[in-house]
């Protein structure tokens, strides 16, 4: 049975398409699959496009959710990226 | 994953200024990590395809590890092929990919920047097809 972790986080800032890059390549490092959803929507975290596609924008809660090993890392990651890179002026 | 070089990707144009541009967004996207050569644009700087700006991009875009290749509409396509019947002198793997082409970019950059071998990006690229934007 996969390990399997979540955590919430509401964006600083719209998720445009270069914290998207960010993310995507932050999320290929690891093994676990990683999804994130906002407002009814769900992407994958290791496709550039997908995220980009769910149109999160500044002051909606995102949620990070991750299954496989090393899964706890990889929703630590990607919430950290989701923090620093929306941050108003990056 | 790999710890030699990167896969390159080469956009072949009509328009070097639409060539270039997205060159420059799917760089700021999916960092500097990744050689995108544009090739837009006849030699004399018209509309239009040039065999030798893509000869020339491929061969800049080749880090050893293999080239993938989107080209925009109509005749970047024909001259792509033309080049590739030629196929002397030209990087190996090599792959053409039929995607969008700002999207297709973006997402082969990517697949490009975390080790992804030519297939990979390839496919990256051509799933672009299928992703919604709204």
């Amino acid at each position: 049975m996969p390990a399997s972790c979540e955590s919430s986080i509401t964006l600083a800032g719209d998720l445009h398409a270069r914290p998207a890059g960010s993310l995507a390549i932050a999320a290929a490092k690891f093994e676990s699959s990683i999804e994130l959803s906002a407002a009814g929507r769900c992407a994958d975290a290791k496709s550039v496009l997908s995220i980009m596609g769910i149109g999160a924008t500044s002051g909606q809660l995102v949620t990070v959710r991750a299954t496989g090993p090393d899964a706890a890392e990889a929703v630590a990651a990607i919430t950290g990226i989701l923090a620093e890179a929306t941050k108003v002026g990056s | 994953m790999t710890d030699t070089g990167r896969v390159g990707i080469v956009l072949v144009s009509h328009s070097a200024a639409l060539a270039a541009g997205t060159a420059e967004l799917a760089a700021q996207v999916g960092g500097s990590e990744v050689a995108i050569m544009p090739a837009g644009g006849t030699d004399d700087g018209r509309l239009g395809t040039s065999i030798d700006k893509i000869r020339y991009a491929l061969a800049a875009a080749d880090s050893g590890v293999g080239v993938v290749v989107l080209p925009d509409l109509g005749s970047s396509v024909l001259t792509v092929r033309a080049l590739l019947s030629d196929g002397v002198g030209l990087p190996e793997p090599l792959a053409v990919v039929d995607a969008p082409f700002v999207e297709g970019a973006v997402a082969a950059t990517i697949a490009a920047a975390v080790g992804g071998d030519v297939k990979a990006v390839a496919s990256a690229a051509e799933e672009a097809r299928y992703a919604r934007k709204l």
